[in-house]
């Protein structure tokens, strides 16, 4: 019997910390609107930015990790079928990160 | 995989129709599912004329008005035909309600009724609910304490602790919430479904037992709780009125305190 407390509460946890993140999201991209591309660099440099990038990224992608794994246990019955694509999941969220924090450095060296 | 297109053999087919000779201008045709486990034929609906004016004003007067008089072969459970018992659950207009307290003039048109959806038919409108009282047995739906007690003495309980419990006891496993829940659908095999999960919470709000804990850890497990995500089609088919799906986020909610 395997338990699935601490997976509900990670995505309970990441749903509340995710609605005031993404709704400061789409407040800064209004507010960047219509500015120069270099002051949107600067502002993207700053390590306040950087930081919400990264929480943002990483909260975003457990969440979609546990609600993925939901569906997973819901329609796919066949354990080994399930491993499988479970490996592909997670594998695909770790190429996304990876994607993140490589843009990230890019933003900052260049 | 889930299965998500019916066999062959399980494909409906147009049925008899059983005109009725009146002069009444009432009249309401009841399309019923008809499947029998004596031939090799595919279900099929048979289309039954009822002149509503010669019939009682439920659902149940009309089936049973059709077997005593029309189709004697027509399988159905009843027992109460007042809401209590909860054997006349089936889906009628597209929605798992009891035969016995839905009114005919409630159903525009045409009246279909299907067996309980996603559950193994013995006959006609007769499912195989034994999966669902195993799993209502493996909540332990009764009373535990610690230490035996005189047999004599009360369980005493609070005015409070007793109103804990309205919204719960009223419960009579009819199963149609169960069988409205698409998740009880897919893992019907160890999902334990709203009727049993609201049975469940129903001895976990029980201030006289003991069990709370041991339930709870019985309960903490990827199918038997946690395949709830709130669709609330078993509030909404519940024709007691109750909330299943309430009494399944309070029980998360107390396996989360633990």
């Amino acid at each position: 019997m395997e338990s699935a407390k601490n997976a509900w509460k990670i995505h309970r946890l990441t749903t509340i910390l995710l609605i005031p993140l993404i709704i400061y999201l789409f407040v800064r991209i209004i507010h960047f609107s219509g500015e120069p591309y270099q002051l949107i660099l600067e502002e993207l440099r700053s390590l306040w930015s950087i930081l919400f990038i990264l929480i943002f990224t990483v909260l975003g992608l457990v969440h979609m990790r546990v609600g993925v794994n939901e569906i997973l246990e819901d329609y796919i019955h066949d354990e080994s079928a399930k491993k499988v694509i479970n490996f592909l999941i997670s594998s695909f969220f770790i190429f996304i990160l990876i994607f993140v924090c490589l843009s990230m450095w890019l933003i900052l060296i260049f | 995989m889930v299965q998500f297109n019916l066999p062959d053999n399980s494909k409906l087919t147009d049925g008899d129709y059983y005109k009725l000779e009146s002069e009444n201008k009432r009249i309401k045709k009841f399309k019923i599912y008809r499947w029998s486990p004596e031939d090799d034929k595919n279900p099929r609906m048979d289309t039954y004329e009822v002149d509503i004016d010669d019939c009682g004003p439920m659902v149940l007067d009309a089936v049973m008005k059709i077997k005593n008089e029309v189709d004697t072969s027509l399988t159905f459970r009843r027992s109460c035909r007042e809401g209590i018992c909860g054997s006349c659950a089936m889906n009628i207009d597209g929605t798992n309600t009891l035969a016995c307290t839905k009114a005919i003039s409630d159903v525009k048109g045409d009246i279909k009724i299907y067996p309980l959806p996603h559950m193994p038919v013995i006959k006609d409108l007769v499912t195989n609910l034994k999966n669902l009282y195993k799993q209502l047995k493996s909540i332990k739906p009764w009373l535990i304490k610690q230490k035996q007690e005189a047999t004599d003495t009360e369980n005493i309980q609070s005015r409070n602790d007793r109103e804990k419990l309205d919204g719960l006891y009223e419960c009579i496993l009819c199963a149609c919430c169960s069988t409205s829940c698409p998740s009880y659908w897919w893992n019907s095999d160890k999902y334990l479904g709203p009727a049993v999960l609201l049975q469940s919470y129903r001895w976990l709000q029980d201030s006289r037992d003991e069990e709370r804990k041991e339930r709870l850890k019985e309960l903490d497990d990827t199918f038997k709780v946690y395949r709830c995500h709130t669709i609330m089609n078993c509030t909404q088919a519940c024709p007691k009125g109750l909330n299943p799906a309430k009494a399944i986020a309070g029980i998360k909610q107390m396996i989360a305190q633990q």
